[in-house]
């Protein structure tokens, strides 16, 4: 590790700490992502290798962040206990340094508030979708999509998807390793509902729900528990029923809610074209199997005016 | 997290989906040492000998395993030797570097072991070397670091349920017709003259050979199917079939060898010699390795 010089904490992945750092022979700048993964005796643990060598395949799209490099770190050692340390695996990523909460945030706040430019929605929700539907190709589901996640490099107006999961050896966490709350705003339904057989659905239910807080500048589904989650989500979307989605009162954790009327979506993204409206309803099914998968989503109309050869 | 060699991608269903397949054919260069590599093995003897012997050492250690563990650690390897070049070769290190790529194949393959496992396996072998954990985990991290942890290699076994696919097989003709090519694939890959092929076209190949050997009236058809995918280059696959050819008729010619001076049971010997005799009688052209149990 000292062929890194640490420069700051830049944030707490849901599996660990992040930091901004240089590589010292080339001043590239990188962030160091510390996993709970240890070395043991018999070196690598093969749920690791598989792990991050499905991650290396993955972060060959423009569209998720790139995996440079694989380092193991000896743990220092605590206190005065005389085991020896464990190595621990850090991953080496390309840095990027703004995200799109932060950069909504700019349009929210800051001198002078404004929408988003329709355009930027457009293309960063193209790049969401490219991004997720490579992860889906390849099995891999990322189950924790939020614009926290989601890097930018400003200047070429790229967007890429970061902190995938590392798989299906996790299950979605209520707490970070750092017991930092994660948010279950970008949560779908059957998560909140506790089924145990989601699939690719989850990832496009986020996608949704960031897709609708781009336009809005604010988060559509601002839950604090998973409770009012559910609540929140249904106020809009109306109580589901077993009509909209079979199956849903035999969920986990289903209860009897209130029975709440489907509000019209468009009132929630005044902004938004219909075709956007459109696509953001297709997102936002109850049912999983009626959501649209990411790959259909990049042909639907709401992409026509975007020119596509450029992704 | 599963990885297993015909879908090293994890898709959720079997049918490799179009992008999928797009994107192996993208990548599949990423997993093989590069072409320098196949030039020095092939106008040098001293390196080529190096290599089978490292390949010899990894077939010893993984001899009762799934012969994927076998062809995986020779992947490790071959792009091990690749990033690092051949050096003058010390028993020991030459061992260590055979261990690792093996344990390697066995980890990402999930195959039931412990490396207390591997040292027991090497400790059989010939008495030789007791490698410290420590020495082989600093090892591991250099296979590692020169694969670049791309370690769901795309081999052409990736590229089988592809191919096949595009042949409309009954199940029982795409399982004898895979399980040739998977045999062909296996054993051609200690040969140095493949190297020279990206793993897709050593797929294509294969199974046009198989096809050839068991199914020679539908040859035609797969070979016309093979040549209008628009993945695969046409003369790169008549070249590699010519390579995979003579390797198979050597496989049978020292079989054959090995048959005649050794105490094989008659009957055996017979069924060669009747398979010769009906494919006379036939008045097909087919090579006699047409009759090898599969």
């Amino acid at each position: 590790m000292e062929k890194y010089e640490k420069l700051e904490k830049v944030g707490e992945g849901t599996y660990g700490k992040v930091y901004k750092a240089k590589e010292i022979s080339t001043g590239q700048i990188v962030a160091l992502k510390k996993t709970r993964l240890e070395m043991d005796e018999e070196g690598v643990p093969p749920t690791a290798l598989r792990e991050i060598s499905l991650l290396q395949m993955l972060s060959q799209s423009l569209y998720i962040v790139r995996l440079l490099n694989v380092e193991h770190v000896d743990k220092p050692p605590k206190n005065a206990t005389h085991t020896p340390p464990k190595p621990l695996i850090y991953l080496v990523f390309e840095y990027l340094d703004t995200d799109l909460k932060k950069f909504i945030d700019t349009f929210r706040k800051g001198v002078n508030p404004r929408p988003l430019p329709n355009s930027l929605v457009q293309s960063f929700l193209f790049q969401l979708c490219k991004g997720v539907a490579h992860c889906h190709s390849h099995g891999v589901l990322h189950r924790d999509l939020k614009p926290q996640n989601l890097l930018l490099d400003q200047q070429k107006g790229i967007l890429k998807i970061a902190d995938l999961g590392l798989g299906r050896a996790f299950t979605v966490p209520l707490k970070s390793y750092t017991h930092e709350i994660v948010t279950l705003w970008y949560r779908a339904p059957e998560v909140l509902l506790g089924s145990t057989t989601y699939s690719t659905g989850v990832d496009i239910w986020s996608v949704g729900c960031i897709f609708a807080e781009m336009v809005r500048r604010q988060a559509l589904f601002p839950g604090d528990s998973e409770f009012q989650q559910l609540l929140n989500i249904f106020k809009l979307l109306g109580t589901p029923t077993e009509q909209d989605w079979p199956g849903v009162s035999s969920l986990r954790d289903w209860h009897v809610y209130p029975r709440w009327e489907r509000q019209n979506l468009a009132r929630a993204v005044p902004s938004l074209a219909p075709e956007g409206v459109d696509l953001l309803s297709k997102m936002l099914k109850y049912n999983p199997n009626e959501r649209i998968s990411a790959k259909a989503a990049l042909d639907h109309p709401y992409f026509d005016s975007l020119d596509k050869s450029q992704y | 997290m599963e990885f297993n060699l015909e879908n090293p991608l994890e898709n959720f269903h079997d049918l490799p989906n179009s992008q999928c397949v797009s994107s192996l054919f993208l990548i599949e260069s990423d997993h093989i040492p590069p072409l320098n590599y196949f030039h020095s093995l092939k106008s040098n003897e001293f390196d080529a000998s190096v290599r089978s012997d490292f390949i010899s050492l990894i077939s010893q250690l993984s001899c009762n395993f799934d012969p994927f563990v076998t062809y995986l650690a020779i992947n490790y390897l071959d792009r091990f030797l690749a990033n690092q070049g051949i050096l003058q070769p010390k028993p020991w290190a030459n061992k260590l570097i055979a261990v690792t790529c093996f344990s390697l194949a066995i980890k990402m393959l999930k195959t039931e072991y412990s490396a207390t496992d591997v040292q027991a396996l090497l400790n059989h072998s010939d008495g030789g070397f007791i490698f410290e954990t420590q020495t082989i985990q600093r090892m591991e991290a250099l296979v590692l670091g020169a694969l670049h942890w791309r370690m769901r290699s795309i081999t052409p076994f990736s590229f089988i349920p592809y191919f096949i696919n595009l042949f409309r097989l009954d199940d029982i003709t795409l399982k004898v017709l895979k399980d040739r090519a998977s045999e062909i694939i296996l054993k051609s890959q200690k040969d140095i003259k493949v190297l020279e092929f990206k793993p897709s076209i050593v797929a294509a190949s294969s199974l046009l050979y198989a096809s050839h050997e068991l199914f020679p009236f539908q040859y035609p058809g797969f070979l016309g199917t093979i040549s209008d995918c628009s993945y695969v280059n046409k003369e790169s696959v008549v070249e590699c079939y010519n390579v995979i050819q003579d390797i198979a008729k050597e496989e049978y010619e020292s079989m054959f060898n090995v048959n005649s001076s050794s105490g094989t049971p008659v009957n055996v010997l017979d069924e060669n010699f009747l398979s010769l005799e009906s494919e006379k009688t036939n008045g097909t052209n087919v090579t006699p390795t047409k009759r090898r149990k599969i």
